[in-house]
C-alpha cells in the first residue's frame, strides 16, 4: 500500500516539477491511488508541494507530503505522466510496469547544451523578426538568447534563486543587445531586446496563474501569480539597470 | 518586414520555444502551426479594433479550441499545445516598453503601458478559460472521461461511511473492478 502511495505522490510531483497544472497533478495522484486500490483518495497540490492521502486495503489512512523545490518546463514529461495515469485507470498497466515507466519518465534526459542553445537562438531570433526587427537584429538577439538561455541551468546548479537568475540574465542580455547597437550590428535595439527577453518573460506563468485561479485552485493560482510577478520585476529591474547604466556611460542618450 | 510573413516568424519562434520546453517529434510542427494560427487571428482584429486585449482574447480562444481538437487527436493533454501556441501572444513587448518608459522617467506612461500589458495577459488567460469551458460543455470525449473518472467511482456506500468494515468492502469492490477491466 505504501508503494502505491509513493508512486501516486511521485507522479504528481513529476507533473508539477515539469510545469504541469495544479489540477492535473491532483487528478493524476488521485487516479493512480484509486486505481491501485486506495479509497477516498484526496490530493491537495500547490506549486511548492503535494499532499496525498487515501484509505488503504488494510483500512488505515495513508498519507504523504512531497515538497517541490524546482520547476522547469518539460512538456514531454507532462504528456507521459498524464498517459501513465490514464493507462493505470484503464487497467492497461499494473503497479510494476507503472513504477518502471515513471522512473523512465523522470530520467528522461533534458536537452543537450547544443540543442538548447539552438532552440533559444531560434526562439529569440524569430521573435525579433516578429517584432519588426531586421535580419541583423535577429542574429544579435539569437546570440544574446544563447547566452541568456545558459543562465537558468548554471544558476540552478549553484542553488541561486530564480529571482537572481532572471535579474542577471536580463541585465546581461540587454547589455549584449545594446553592445550590438553600439557596434553598428543592430538597427532596431527594441526588437532585439524584446526577442531576447521573450526567453525570460513569465507570460506562460501569468496565464497559468489566472487559469488556476479561474479553475478554483485559489492558493496555487495566487502563488503562481506572485512567482510570475516577481520574475517580471526581476527582468525589468535587470534590463532597466543596464539601460540606466548605458545612459550614464553614453552621456544621457538612450537607445 | 512585410506583414504577411509575421505568422511564419511566430510559428518558427514557437517551435524554438517548444523545443526548449522539451517537446519533440511530430508535436513541433503542430505547435508551430498553432503559434502561427494565433498570431494570424490576432493581426486583423488588432488592425480593425486597435484593442490588443480584445485581439488576444479572440486569438487565445481560437488557440484553446484548436488545442482541444489536436489534443483529442494526439491523445495528449491540451495544455501541452496551449502552452506553446500562446507564446507569440505573451506580452513580452509590453513588459519591455513598460520598463523603457520608467527608465525614461515617464512614470505615468509606464503605468499605462504596464496596465495594458497586464490586461493583455489577463485576456489571454480568459480566452483560454472560455474555450476550455466551451469544449468541456460540448466534447463527448471529456464527458466520457468524467463519467469514468476515478474520483466519481462510488467506492464507499453512504451507510456507515466511516466504519472500517464498509471501507474495506468498498476497497475490495474497487480493486476487483480494476482487475476485471484488466483482463
Amino acid at each position: 500500500m505504501d508503494d502505491a502511495l509513493l508512486l501516486a505522490a511521485d507522479a504528481a510531483r513529476v507533473m508539477l516539477e515539469s510545469g504541469g497544472e495544479t489540477y492535473r497533478a491532483e487528478d493524476v495522484a488521485v487516479a493512480v491511488a484509486s486505481s491501485l486500490g486506495g479509497a477516498e483518495a484526496e490530493c491537495y497540490a500547490t506549486p511548492t508541494g503535494v499532499t496525498l492521502s487515501f484509505v488503504g486495503i488494510d483500512g488505515r489512512v495513508h498519507s504523504i507530503i512531497k515538497r517541490i523545490k524546482r520547476r522547469a518546463m518539460h512538456l514531454e514529461r507532462i504528456a507521459l505522466v498524464d498517459k501513465l495515469a490514464r493507462d493505470l485507470v484503464a487497467g492497461e498497466k499494473d503497479f510494476e510496469s507503472a513504477s518502471t515507466e515513471l522512473d523512465r519518465i523522470e530520467r528522461l534526459p533534458g536537452l543537450k547544451v547544443a540543442y538548447s542553445c539552438a532552440a533559444a537562438a531560434i526562439g529569440a531570433g524569430f521573435f525579433t523578426l516578429l517584432f519588426h526587427g531586421m535580419w541583423n537584429d535577429a542574429l544579435v538577439a539569437a546570440a544574446a538568447g544563447i547566452v541568456v538561455s545558459r543562465f537558468p541551468p548554471v544558476m540552478a546548479r549553484r542553488q541561486m534563486p530564480d529571482f537572481f537568475t532572471n535579474l542577471f540574465a536580463a541585465a546581461v542580455g540587454a547589455f549584449l543587445c545594446l553592445g550590438g547597437k553600439e557596434l553598428g550590428l543592430v538597427a532596431n535595439a527594441d526588437a532585439a531586446v524584446i526577442g531576447m527577453l521573450m526567453l525570460l518573460v513569465p507570460g506562460v506563468a501569468v496565464t497559468n496563474a489566472i487559469r488556476d485561479t479561474i479553475a478554483g485552485d485559489l492558493v496555487a493560482g495566487v502563488a503562481r501569480g506572485a512567482d510570475a510577478l516577481l520574475a517580471a520585476v526581476a527582468i525589468s529591474v535587470g534590463a532597466g539597470a543596464t539601460y540606466q547604466l548605458w545612459r550614464l556611460l553614453s552621456g544621457g542618450a538612450l537607445p | 518586414m512585410t506583414q504577411w510573413l509575421e505568422p511564419l516568424w511566430a510559428g518558427l519562434g514557437t517551435a524554438g520555444f517548444a523545443f526548449l520546453f522539451n517537446l519533440r517529434g511530430k508535436d513541433l510542427p503542430i505547435v508551430a502551426l498553432g503559434g502561427a494560427l494565433g498570431w494570424a487571428v490576432s493581426m486583423p482584429i488588432l488592425a480593425a479594433t486597435e484593442s490588443q486585449a480584445f485581439a488576444y482574447l479572440v486569438a487565445s480562444m481560437v488557440i484553446g479550441i484548436w488545442a482541444e481538437v489536436v489534443a483529442a487527436v494526439r491523445r495528449r493533454p491540451a495544455s501541452v499545445y496551449i502552452i506553446c501556441a500562446i507564446i507569440p501572444l505573451v506580452p513580452g513587448a509590453g513588459m519591455y516598453y513598460t520598463m523603457l518608459e520608467y527608465v525614461r522617467g515617464n512614470n505615468w506612461n509606464g503605468l499605462a503601458t504596464g496596465l495594458a500589458t497586464l490586461l493583455a495577459a489577463g485576456s489571454i488567460a480568459v480566452g483560454l478559460a472560455v474555450s476550455s469551458a466551451v469544449s468541456r460543455l460540448i466534447s463527448l470525449r471529456s464527458i466520457a472521461r468524467r463519467l469514468s473518472s476515478p474520483r466519481r467511482k462510488p467506492t464507499i456506500e453512504n451507510k456507515g461511511k466511516y466504519s472500517q468494515q464498509s471501507i474495506r468492502r468498498g476497497d475490495k469492490k474497487n480493486l476487483s473492478a480494476s482487475q476485471e477491466s484488466r483482463h
